[in-house]
């Protein structure tokens, strides 16, 4: 049994928005106006969190999260692989984790497999080799049609694996991908492939598509209550169907933190940062303001039956994480768990205790956040939070399965 | 109402049927019946007071049975040819508002022989250079969460007109209603919504293979398929009319002036 895994997860955002953003502009996605882009201020911003990363590295973090978005300015990562690539000369002991490349978005699989082999030979061995079919946003970024999008990413995801495990060549007759000669050069270090994460946002077939290929499965939720503790249980249900034992490994979830000295002081320095990442980075994500593009009929990836299920529980205009209006309320949220190391340790420990979980991808820098600020946070949990986290998850999860050794399981496996 | 399915080489198709005399094979766009409404419109029932109108739901739309191998525009039409088999339709009218009007354009150019009569509403299924057709995607993911006001403004001439609120209210609307829009979105997503968006370039260029004689109906104000299209296919149509526009009207003109529409085409193919 091995304790929590702590990653940091750097979005890289785009700080240098006016005030009067929300205010004047109708989203920060995909067709928020690119003029905004400011070459004076925006010089060195992609070594400066790159560096951040770099000092996950060094304060001891397991890992380092990193994703792939297009046209926006929530994350300006239209390739991890090149932050990736830049991280595998940058630190020496964590993961990089990418979740995921968006597989219905890339031409040909085989450009991914061939990428994520270099990195995990690049990383000696350090790679977590996540695959997602992207969302709404994603559709309009690259015109994909969303009605085969799920048929599509699981075919490439399929193939990828396949092409890291089977010797080549061989040619894959595929619905979407079809190609004469699979022969990978490089393959992958890590045997007999790369950790693979798949997000998912609680759909069961997902989850059972997940389990059936023995991958660890990543609930993509930046709200932390009774949905998560939820989420897990399905999911141990869906594994036990398949065969399988759910542990602690098998299930990763999103959260961010901002830790200080104390409460008071830790809520005064991030609250700039955090208004700026919930009202600009999230229109047109998670906020009802404008026009959200994440899930809807207009991005109608789900079959139609699944739809009709949504609609009888969904509420029209109900209230989406970057709408809260008030600290208290976003508090409620668990979705940034804001304070002294005390405060933030009980809270994340509870969250633990109930959703089992054993993969923490925490953000820490937040929207507009001074790096001297994302910096200082990330010492103080590195420091005053970890190690509490990791003494007594160790302990929970000894308790809570025993006889699981996580190292023999499918997720250590692969 | 009388709808039936009928098996077409193993898939299940919906259609409903209505009236007496020469058939009239009737595709429907997104403001429709099978796309919104389980029923006719009055448009329909005015057809049908004098000919034999046959609605198919699309594949996955309705009743329709889902067909994932559908990619492009080619791969509905193929499925139209089987249907036409299956009903042993040999020569028949066709009307097509919007992607219905698409589909029978595409099918017009492929066997000129089959069709009697053409008329073309608001269609989409042009390249015209500098005049893209909307997004009606984007416009389909609601503001604040609720509000459709902006994929009533595409659809129709205004957002606050009865008849485009009652078939896109803000909201929840009637469930069913909510699945088939969603299954409509659904179906073009597989062939409008990626580039060529809602077009198929070589179709301007075959157009001249369309034999029947063909009327064009646009409405005024259509912000969903811009009105040069509707001029490009009256142009390049050998036998086809004047544009007609419909005063008032936005994209579903067979919605907003139903007897007015309604009678434009029945004259046309009574002439």
């Amino acid at each position: 049994m091995k304790p929590v895994q702590l990653f940091c997860w750097h979005f890289m955002a785009y700080p240098y928005l006016d005030r009067d953003f929300d205010e004047k502009e109708y989203t920060g996605w995909v067709t928020v106006p690119n003029s905004l882009w400011d070459n004076n201020k925006a010089r060195g911003l992609y070594q400066e969190y790159i560096d951040q990363l770099a000092y996950a590295d060094e304060l001891g973090f397991d890992g380092m999260v990193l994703n792939e978005h297009h046209q926006n300015i929530y994350g300006l990562m239209p390739s991890p692989n090149i932050i990736a690539s830049a991280l595998t000369q940058r630190s020496s002991h964590g993961k990089i984790v990418i979740l995921g490349n968006l597989l219905p978005l890339h031409m040909n699989p085989m450009r991914v497999a061939e990428e994520y082999a270099m990195l995990d030979q690049m990383s000696n061995g350090r790679l977590i080799a996540g695959f997602a079919p992207g969302g709404g946003p994603e559709t309009f970024n690259y015109d994909v049609p969303s009605a085969n999008t799920r048929e599509k990413f699981w075919e490439a995801a399929d193939l990828i694996v396949r092409s890291w495990t089977e010797n080549g060549p061989f040619a894959h007759e595929g619905r979407y991908f079809p190609l004469r000669y699979v022969n990978l050069w490089p393959k992958p270090l890590q045997q007999p492939f790369p950790p693979v994460w798949i997000p998912g946002s609680r759909s069961p077939s997902t989850m059972a598509e997940v389990a059936k290929r023995g991958y660890c499965y990543f609930l993509s939720s930046r709200s932390h209550g009774g949905e998560t503790h939820r989420a897990q249980q399905e999911f141990a249900a869906v594994l036990e169907k398949h065969g399988d034992k759910y542990h602690p490994f098998r299930f990763g979830i999103l959260m961010s933190t901002y830790v200080a000295e104390t409460d008071q002081q830790a809520r005064e320095e991030c609250e700039e940062g955090v208004w700026y990442f919930l009202k600009n980075c999230l229109k047109g994500h998670l906020r009802r303001e404008g026009r959200q593009l994440t899930y809807g009929p207009g991005v109608p990836y789900i079959p139609a039956a699944a739809w009709r299920e949504y609609l009888k529980g969904y509420t029209p205009g109900r209230k989406l994480l970057g709408d809260v209006e008030n600290w208290e309320e976003l508090d409620a949220s668990q979705s940034i768990i804001v304070g002294s190391p005390e405060t933030v340790t009980r809270r994340i420990q509870n969250l633990i205790e109930k959703a089992k979980v054993g993969n923490l991808l925490i953000q820490f820098q937040l929207g507009n956040m001074p790096d001297h600020l994302a910096r200082k946070s990330m010492k103080l949990f590195a420091e005053k939070v970890a190690p509490a986290l990791r003494h007594d998850s160790l302990k929970q999860f000894t308790t809570e399965y025993p006889g699981v050794n996580v190292e023999s399981s499918a997720e250590a496996l692969h | 109402m009388s709808g039936r399915v009928i098996d077409v080489n193993g898939r299940k198709v919906w259609l409903l049927e209505h009236g007496n005399g020469a058939p009239l094979l009737y595709l429907h766009g997104f403001a429709d019946v099978h796309s919104v409404k389980e029923n006719w419109l009055p448009f329909h029932e005015k057809l049908a007071q004098h000919a034999r109108v046959i609605a198919p739901a699309h594949p996955g739309c309705a009743q329709t049975d889902e067909n994932k191998d559908i990619d492009v525009i080619e791969d509905v039409v193929f499925h139209y040819l089987e249907v036409l088999d299956a009903l042993q339709l040999m020569q028949f009218d066709l009307v097509g508002g919007c992607v219905g009007g698409w589909i029978a354009a595409e099918l017009a150019v492929r066997h000129p022989e089959k069709i009697r009569k053409l008329v073309l509403i608001g269609a989409s299924g042009l390249f015209v250079e500098g005049a893209l057709i909307g997004d009606v995607f984007m416009m389909a993911q609601p503001e604040y969460g609720q509000s459709y006001a902006s994929l009533r403004e595409m659809l129709f001439a205004s957002a606050d007109q009865a008849n485009a609120l009652e078939m896109f209210p803000d909201g929840k609307g009637d469930l069913e209603d909510e699945v088939r829009r969603y299954q409509m979105l659904r179906l073009s997503s597989r062939i409008g919504f990626k580039p060529p968006y809602f077009y198929d370039r070589p179709l301007r260029n075959r157009l001249h293979r369309i034999s029947a004689p063909t009327l064009v109906i646009w409405g005024e104000r259509d912000n969903f398929v811009p009105r040069s299209h509707g001029e490009t296919y009256a142009k390049r149509i050998p036998n086809g009319s004047e544009l007609k526009i419909i005063r008032g009207t936005g994209h579903s003109a067979h919605v907003e002036k139903p007897e007015e529409t309604a009678n434009l085409v029945r004259e046309f193919l009574e002439k």
